[in-house]
C-alpha cells in the first residue's frame, strides 16, 4: 500500500474518526457507568475489537445487567445486524481479486460506515492507485476509531465517574438520523411505516425484551405478501442499498 | 457464571453472529452465481423498517422497569428525537444531530424527571 492511498483513505475516514469517537466514548461511558466488571476497559476493547458494531456496543450493556441468555442474544443480534447481510452483495465482484486474508478481513470489518466509503471507492481512489488498497486502508482505520472511542470512554467512565443517565439515546439517536436521511425516497418511507406498525404490534402482544422477533417475522410477511406493490415502487435503477 | 465470564460469552456469541450476517452474500455467491431477485428485493426494501423497528424497540426500552408517569410521559423523548429530526433535516450533520438530540435528552432525564 503506498502512502498516496493511505492519506486517501484517511482523508476520506475523517468523518468517521469525529463520528466512531463521539458515539464510541458514549458507548464505552455508558458500560463504565452500568456494569461492574474487572478490569473494564479491556473488556470494552475486546467487544469493540471483535464487534465493531454500534448499536449492539450500546445494547450489550442491557444484556450484561440483565444475564440476558445466550440464545436470545444470539437472536437480537440478527435482528440488530441483519442489515450487514445485504451490504456485502454490492462488493462480492469488488472483493473478488482479494486474497483470501484480506478479503476476510473486509468482511470482518464490515459498518455501515464502512461500507459506504467502500462502495464509493473508485472516486476516491487517487489516479493510479488501487482500489482495494484504499478500501483495506478505510477499513483498518474505522476498526480503530471505533476501538479507541469505546476503549476511551470505558477508561474516562470508570476515572471520572459522571451522571451518565440518557447517554443511551445516542443509540436511538443514531437510528433516527440514518431513518431521516433514508425517509427522501417514497418507498423508505413505506418500508419504514411497515417497520413501525410491525413494531408497534410485537410490543402489544409481547414484552419489550421479546418484541423484535416477531416483529422481524411480520415485516418479512408484509413485504413477501405485497412484493408487486413495493416493487414498483422501487427505482428502475439497479442501485444497491 | 461471573460477570466477567457472561461478557465474554456474550461478546463472543454476538461476534460470531454478526460475522456469519457480515459473511452470508459472500459465501452464498462465492462463484459466479447471480444473486435471486427475491434476496436483492428484501435487501433493499428491509433496511428502513429495520431501522424504524429499531427506533420503536429503543422507545420501549427507555420505559422498561418503570411506569409511563416515572419516566415523563415520553416527553424527553419526544423533545430529544424531534430536534434530532429537525436538525438533521436542516443541516444534514449526523454527529451535530446526534449530539445535540443525546445533550438534551440528558439534561432533561437528569435534571426534570
Amino acid at each position: 500500500m503506498t502512502k498516496r492511498v493511505l492519506k486517501a483513505a484517511f482523508i476520506s475516514s475523517l468523518p468517521v474518526l469525529m463520528g466512531y469517537s463521539a458515539m464510541g466514548m458514549a458507548a464505552g461511558i455508558l458500560l463504565a457507568g452500568t456494569v461492574k466488571l474487572k478490569f473494564l476497559p479491556f473488556w470494552a476493547f475486546l467487544s469493540s475489537g471483535i464487534n465493531i458494531s454500534g448499536a449492539l456496543q450500546f445494547i450489550m450493556v442491557n444484556w450484561t445487567e440483565a444475564l440476558l441468555p445466550l440464545a436470545q442474544v444470539a437472536l437480537l443480534t440478527f435482528c440488530l445486524n441483519v442489515r450487514y447481510a445485504m451490504y456485502g452483495f454490492s462488493l462480492i465482484e469488488k472483493f473478488r481479486p482479494l486474497p483470501w486474508l484480506k478479503r476476510c478481513y473486509l468482511i470482518w470489518s464490515l459498518t455501515d460506515e464502512t461500507y459506504a466509503l467502500e462502495v464509493d471507492s473508485a472516486a476516491r481512489t487517487p489516479a493510479g492507485e488501487n482500489q482495494l488498497d484504499f478500501c483495506f486502508g478505510v477499513a483498518f482505520l474505522d476498526h480503530l476509531y471505533w476501538i479507541f472511542g469505546v476503549t476511551a470512554g470505558a477508561v474516562i467512565g470508570t476515572a471520572l465517574p459522571f451522571d451518565s443517565r440518557g447517554i443511551d439515546f445516542a443509540m436511538t439517536a443514531l437510528f433516527l438520523v440514518v431513518l431521516t436521511d433514508q425517509c427522501q425516497s417514497k418507498v423508505n418511507r413505506l418500508s419504514a411505516a411497515v417497520g413501525i406498525i410491525s413494531a408497534i404490534c410485537g410490543r402489544v402482544f409481547f414484552s419489550t425484551s421479546n418484541m423484535l422477533i416477531p416483529a422481524m417475522v411480520m415485516m418479512g410477511a408484509v413485504f413477501v405478501i405485497f412484493r408487486g406493490k413495493f416493487e414498483r415502487r422501487l427505482p428502475q435503477k439497479e442501485e444497491c442499498q | 457464571m461471573s460477570r466477567e465470564v457472561y461478557f465474554l460469552c456474550m461478546t463472543l456469541v454476538a461476534g460470531v453472529v454478526t460475522i456469519a450476517l457480515r459473511a452470508f452474500p459472500f459465501l452464498m455467491f462465492s462463484g459466479n452465481r447471480p444473486v435471486p431477485t427475491v434476496i436483492r428485493y428484501i435487501g433493499r426494501v428491509l433496511p428502513p423498517a429495520a431501522i424504524a423497528m429499531l427506533i420503536v424497540y429503543c422507545y420501549c426500552s427507555a420505559y422498561q422497569g418503570k411506569s409511563f408517569a416515572s419516566g415523563g410521559f415520553g416527553v424527553p423523548e419526544l423533545a430529544a428525537s424531534v430536534l434530532v429530526v429537525a436538525l438533521q433535516i436542516w443541516k444534514r450533520n449526523p454527529l451535530l444531530s446526534i449530539i445535540a438530540g443525546t445533550v438534551l435528552y440528558m439534561v432533561i432525564v437528569q435534571n426534570f424527571v
